[in-house]
Order: C-alpha cells, then sequence, then structure tokens
C-alpha cells in the first residue's frame, strides 16, 4: 500500500522534471552535477585520509578523539550551511490532498526525500572512507560501526530539524552565534568545548549501546517534523499561505529622483521586503561577505583564491540576486511585456539594484584589511569588476534561465523555499575565471598589483561600454521574449 | 485600430488559429466567444505580441506589434493573474500601472474614485497584498487598472468570469458607460452570451481557429448565438 504510493508520488515529480520548461538545458545542468558528484566524492574521501594520518602523522594526535571532539563544530556549521544550501524537497500537495493518498505517505514522501540531499551524501563520503580506515588501522569493529551509526544519526537529526525548523530565521542566527562563540573561546585558549565534546562523540565507540541515544534522537525528530507536517496539510495552515495582513507599507519617496526607473525600484525593494525568497537573496549577499574568511588561512595563500574571494565577497548579492533577473518577475511578466516600457528601463532598475548591492558591500568588506591589504585590494578591484562586468553577465544570463520562480507559494508544504541551490553556483563559474585570467596576464607583465590593477581595470572599461551593452541585452531580451513567456507560464517547475 | 492579415498560430502540425481578414475600426465594443480551445486567448496572445504569430500580422494603430513597441503606450489589457502583482496592494498596484502612463499619484487617486461602487468595499484600504484578495477582488483590480489610465485601447480576457452576480451587473454598466462617453476601443471576449450581447455592439464568433459569425449585435442576435451554440452539442 504504502510503497504504491510512493510509487505514484514519485510519477508524478519525474513527470513535473521531465515536462519541466527547458528541460534540455536542465538534463546538461543534471549532467554537469554528475561531475560534480564525483568531484565531491573525490574530495571528501581524500579528507577523509588527510583527516586521520595528518592528524596522526602531524600532530601525533589518536585521529578518532580528535575528529570527535571537533564533531561539534561540524554539528552547528552544518545547521547553517544546511539553511542555505538545503532545498526542501518539492511536493505539489495541492493536487495531491483530494486524491487517494493517505496524508501520512505524502509527508513521508516528503520527509524521505529530504533525506537524499546533497547534503547528507557528501557527509557519507567523508564518514565511509573514514571508517574503512579506522577498521585497517584496527579499531575496534562494533566500536566503529556504532560511532558511525551515531554519526549517520546525528546527521539526520539536523536534517530533519532544519526541515522543522525551515521557516526560523532566528536558529539560523543561533547558530551561526553559537558557532563563532565557541570558535572564538577556543581560539583564544579561553575555554574548549571540544574537552567535553570528545567524550560524547567517543561514548558509543567504547560502548555501542550508547548509538542508541541518537538513534532515538534521530526518530524523535523524525516523529516531531512528521506530526508538524501532519498537521500543516490543510490548505488553510500557515506553511501554506503568506500572512495576509500588509506590514510593511512604505511609500519609498526617496526613490522619486530616479524618474521612471523609480517605478521598478520600489517594486523591487517591495519584491525584496515581502517575499521570503528575494529575501534570502540578500541573506545570501550578507554571507558572502564572510565567505572569504574561510580563504584567509595560510594554506590557501594563493592569488588565485584572492581573487576569487574579491569577486565573491563583492559580489555576493549580485550573484544571488542577479541571477534571477527576470525570474523575479516571472508572476507577472505578461504584464511588464504589455505596460509601457522599454525593456531598457526595466533592466535598467535591475542593474542599479545589483549595482547599489555590489556597492555596500565593499566599504562593509573592509574589516579583511586585518587580514591583509592584498585581501582587501583584491575585493575593490573585483568589486569594480563585479560592477563593470559581472553585472552585466548577470542580467544577460538571466535571460536564458528562465526558471519561473512562485513568490506566492502557497501550494507547497514542503515548498521550494531556498532561492539558492548547487545548480545557480554552478551557473556563478563562468563570472569567476575571466578575473583570474586578467590577473595572471597583469601578474605575468609586471606584478601582482598589476593584475588586480588590470582587473579594475577591466571593469571601469565595462562600465564605460555600459550603454551599448545594454543595448545588446535588451535586443537579447526581446529575442527571448516568446520563450521566457511561454516557461513563465508554467509555474512551479 | 486593429488591422489582422493572414494571421495563423500553429503549434506543430496544429493550428490553433487562422484569421485571414479582420478590422476593428476604434471605438467599437467588440465581443468575442467561443468555446475553450477556440483561440480566443491565443488572439488576444497575438495582439498583445506575448506570443509569436506563425504567420501574417498583427496591427495596432498602423504599428506591426511585433516588430515595434509603439502600441504599448495606447494599450492596455487584462488577460489573466498574471497581470497582477501579488505582493503589491491595490493601491500600489494602480500608482506603478499608472504611474508608467506617466499619471501623478494625486491624479491617479481622483481616477480611482469612479470606481469606488464597482470595488464594493473590498479593494481599497484593505491593507492586503494582491495575492490575499478572493479571485474575484484581484479580477476588480486588473480591470480597474486597464481602465485607469484612459488608454484609447481596451483588452478584457473573460472579464466577467468569478465575478459574483452583483457585480457582474456592475461591470456591464461600466463597460457601458466608458464605451459610450470616452470613445475606447474595447475588446472582450466572454463566455457569458447574455453578458457579451449586452455589452459589445459587434461580435466575432470563434470556433477552432476560425471565425464562424461576425456580426452586428441587434435584439436577435443573443437568440442566434444561442442556436449557434446548440447545433455544436
Amino acid at each position: 500500500m504504502h510503497s504504491n504510493m510512493f510509487k505514484k508520488i514519485f510519477y508524478l515529480q519525474w513527470k513535473s522534471f521531465f515536462r519541466a520548461a527547458g528541460v534540455a538545458s536542465k538534463l546538461a545542468q543534471k549532467i554537469l552535477i554528475g561531475f560534480v558528484w564525483a568531484y565531491f566524492a573525490f574530495v571528501f574521501s581524500g579528507l577523509a585520509f588527510i583527516a586521520f594520518f595528518g592528524i596522526q602523522n602531524d600532530f601525533g594526535l589518536d585521529p578518532l578523539p580528535t575528529v570527535s571532539g571537533f564533531l561539534i563544530y561540524a554539528f552547528v556549521l552544518w545547521v547553517v550551511i544546511r539553511y542555505f544550501i538545503q532545498k526542501m524537497p518539492i511536493v505539489h500537495v495541492q493536487p495531491l490532498l483530494t486524491l487517494p493518498f493517505s496524508k501520512k505517505s505524502i509527508v513521508h514522501f516528503g520527509l524521505a526525500k529530504s533525506v537524499i540531499s546533497f547534503f547528507n551524501i557528501v557527509n557519507l563520503f567523508f564518514f565511509i572512507p573514514f571508517g574503512f580506515i579506522l577498521l585497517n588501522e584496527e579499531y575496534n569493529f562494533w566500536g566503529v560501526i556504532s560511532w558511525l551509526v551515531s554519526i549517520g544519526s546525528f546527521i539526520l537529526t539536523t536534517n530533519f530539524l532544519n526541515v522543522l525548523l525551515n521557516s526560523q530565521d532566528k536558529l539560523l542566527l543561533i547558530a551561526a552565534v553559537v558557532l563563532l562563540g565557541l570558535f572564538g573561546l577556543q581560539y583564544y585558549e579561553i575555554f574548549d568545548i571540544t574537552d567535553f565534546s570528545e567524550p560524547i562523540f567517543m561514548a558509543p565507540y567504547h560502548q555501542p549501546l550508547w548509538a542508541l541515544v541518537p538513534v532515538t534522537l534521530m526518530l524523535f525528530s523524525y516523529r516531531w517534523s512528521f506530526k508538524h507536517f501532519l498537521k500543516k496539510l490543510y490548505l488553510d495552515s500557515n506553511e501554506m499561505r503568506p500572512k495576509n495582513e500588509v506590514q510593511r507599507a512604505t511609500e519609498l519617496r526617496w526613490l522619486d529622483g530616479f524618474g521612471r526607473t523609480s517605478f521598478f525600484l520600489k517594486n523591487d525593494i517591495r519584491l525584496i521586503v515581502r517575499n521570503k525568497r528575494a529575501r534570502m537573496a540578500v541573506w545570501m549577499g550578507f554571507a558572502f561577505l564572510f565567505y572569504g574568511l574561510i580563504f584567509m588561512m595560510d594554506i590557501y595563500d594563493y592569488p588565485v583564491t584572492k581573487v576569487f574571494v574579491g569577486i565573491f565577497v563583492s559580489g555576493g548579492f549580485l550573484f544571488s540576486f542577479g541571477q534571477f533577473v527576470p525570474s523575479w518577475d516571472s508572476g507577472y511578466y505578461p504584464l511588464m511585456m504589455t505596460q509601457n516600457v522599454p525593456y531598457k528601463e526595466y533592466l535598467r532598475s535591475k542593474w542599479w539594484l545589483v549595482v547599489v548591492g555590489t556597492l555596500v558591500s565593499i566599504p562593509l568588506a573592509s574589516f579583511y584589511i586585518f587580514f591583509s591589504w592584498e585581501s582587501y585590494l583584491a575585493i575593490i578591484a573585483g568589486g569594480i569588476y563585479n560592477i563593470g562586468i559581472n553585472a552585466h553577465v548577470v542580467l544577460l544570463s538571466g535571460a536564458y534561465t528562465r526558471t519561473p520562480i512562485d513568490l506566492n507559494s502557497m501550494q507547497q508544504a514542503f515548498g521550494d523555499k531556498k532561492s539558492f541551490n548547487l545548480k545557480t553556483v554552478l551557473l556563478s563559474i563562468p563570472k569567476l575565471f575571466l578575473p583570474v585570467f586578467i590577473f595572471y596576464i597583469g601578474a605575468l607583465i609586471h606584478s601582482k598589483l598589476m593584475g588586480y590593477i588590470l582587473i579594475g581595470v577591466v571593469g571601469v572599461l565595462g562600465f564605460a561600454l555600459r550603454n551599448l551593452v545594454f543595448s545588446w541585452i535588451e535586443k537579447v531580451y526581446q529575442e527571448e521574449k516568446y520563450q521566457t513567456l511561454g516557461s513563465y507560464k508554467q509555474k512551479n517547475t | 485600430m486593429i488591422n489582422i492579415n493572414l494571421l495563423s498560430k500553429k503549434y506543430g502540425e496544429q493550428t490553433v488559429l487562422e484569421i485571414d481578414l479582420l478590422n476593428i475600426p476604434s471605438g467599437q465594443t467588440f465581443g468575442l466567444v467561443g468555446n475553450n480551445g477556440a483561440g480566443k486567448t491565443t488572439l488576444f496572445s497575438l495582439i498583445l505580441d506575448l506570443i509569436e504569430p506563425t504567420t501574417g500580422l498583427v496591427k495596432n494603430n498602423d504599428i506591426i506589434v511585433s516588430k515595434d513597441e509603439g502600441w504599448k503606450t495606447h494599450t492596455s489589457a487584462f488577460v489573466d493573474e498574471q497581470f497582477l502583482i501579488g505582493y503589491l496592494t491595490p493601491e500600489e498596484y494602480f500608482y506603478f500601472v499608472g504611474g508608467l502612463r506617466n499619471m501623478k499619484k494625486d491624479v491617479i487617486t481622483a481616477a480611482l474614485e469612479p470606481y469606488k461602487d464597482f470595488f464594493h468595499g473590498e479593494v481599497l484600504g484593505q491593507k492586503k497584498y494582491i495575492r490575499d484578495l478572493s479571485k474575484g477582488n484581484q479580477k476588480k483590480v486588473g480591470i480597474v487598472g486597464t481602465l485607469l489610465s484612459n488608454t484609447p485601447l481596451v483588452i478584457l480576457d473573460e472579464p466577467f468570469a468569478n465575478l459574483d452576480p452583483t457585480t457582474q451587473i456592475r461591470l456591464k454598466k461600466l463597460l457601458n458607460q466608458e464605451a459610450s462617453s470616452t470613445g475606447k476601443t474595447f475588446l472582450i471576449s466572454s463566455h457569458d452570451l447574455q453578458h457579451i450581447t449586452d455589452v459589445c455592439d459587434r461580435i466575432v464568433v470563434l470556433n477552432k481557429g476560425k471565425i464562424v459569425r461576425d456580426e452586428k449585435t441587434s435584439s436577435k442576435t443573443l437568440k442566434e448565438l444561442e442556436t449557434f451554440f446548440q447545433e455544436q452539442l
């Protein structure tokens, strides 16, 4: 009975994928993603080897307890990363509700689908090889097994908690503060959390029965989110409908100076303020400001990473918001196409938005000066490049993206809530390679400084040519117009 | 106002619309009826350049719509909910749509006044986003959005659907008033034969993508249309 329903729901999902807008490009993306999987499998299993033998040989420590101690960081970090990266599995609930599927199986399906996520599998890529190494190095067999089971249960617990607490921005903030706090305390040797977490995570190794604790925890978290969603499986529950009240009605008069562009700017600001998906894009941009911190460690001290960081840190918002132009307006694209507006004005408003986002990011990122002047120089150069070149590239690629975004996602319980996913990161890659190339030209003919200056100069050039580029982008948008309109007719794909 | 020449739309082998000649003079209230799949929305979408014609062309005020965007200055349309912006309040929507047609804010506020009755107190000042309004009220917003800016050409696809009976009667009055007092050209489609004959002075019947009837409205029109659709059974 159960499995039959699963099969039917799976069948619907399958159809929705292959009948969606732009299947061909999606298929190409899937193949690309296949390569990325292979890459991650390689990297993470490599990491497992490094973790074991690095800790053993370079630090002279026992790898298992050391890794166990640091797992606490991994778990808090996972909560944070999941919030951004993990897409909730999409089940189109509304049409299923009146069909002979039991509500329970709909919820079970949604949760089961959430288990097979990028994030959970990447963890396997690390822990399974790590487990094999442990066994090979003659650690206690049952101990290792129970240790792995516990870790797996912890991972799934954070998975279900994430599904459950998905709508709460607060959780993210708490997790981030806890993470930074713990790390700070340990860094300045005030308090070492790993002293406490180590025995906790080692307990299942010494006594396999302890594995029952995380397993129970996992089952409880499943039960909890299952019940939560089962209750919410009505069309009028909060999960299904956005809030009714207008909370933020402002006139935004200060934008009137922009003339006709101001009409669009006002809409775009309201779009961001009033729609969670669009808000997420802003948060992503903010998070990218700190993304570069990971690369401030000595092992990443290469110019290539500095250039990457410069582009990413200053362009977080540009990428996260810009890549979905014009998809943000997919719900009312026909309106836009019949109103008295030339494309140019419409595009200019979006351009202003991503440019202002970049301009704000550059001073906000000034704390990178503490690491090195070079890092901040890279960010400034990257910022100029983003404004001059990437702002246009992003708008241009938007003409081909054509994924409709359903802002009023009333029909989805496990809604497609995250606007940020792996595929969209992949699409940003071309925007990153060119500046690295330019940097090396500068570095080869003169110096690193010259490399950064050259990146900036190219950016300024792009900016100077913006009217020309705009006319060209406008033409592309016009050519793609009918296709885009057609794709936006299919919602929720 | 509208001139259509040898226009056709095909999807693969299937022809969904084929109109050799259709002229809609300025000031006419033009009604379009036909069963589902007859091509009504396809015709409107072609006039609005939302889909590409397979052959032929549509001229709006002598502008070929697929070549030049100039027709947008004098055309307003409401086809479906994709002509509404869900996260705006109705007021903000009107200011947006009117503003794009160079109307000042206070002018828009004043222009909304005559539609108070039509809104029946359920649209303005509700502190609700359009996405949270009922289907009927959303429709009211869309219709008024097209009338507000006084464009000479107004295109409405199924304006009577989803409206409650009282509002349907109000809409009929409203459209008759607008048509007689402003000289606007209206293109209206409907499944409701009674309403469309009450409002329009010319009725065109589409069947399987072709024009099968084209007549000035008279006292006999409603009966004839009913007979026509009866015969389709």
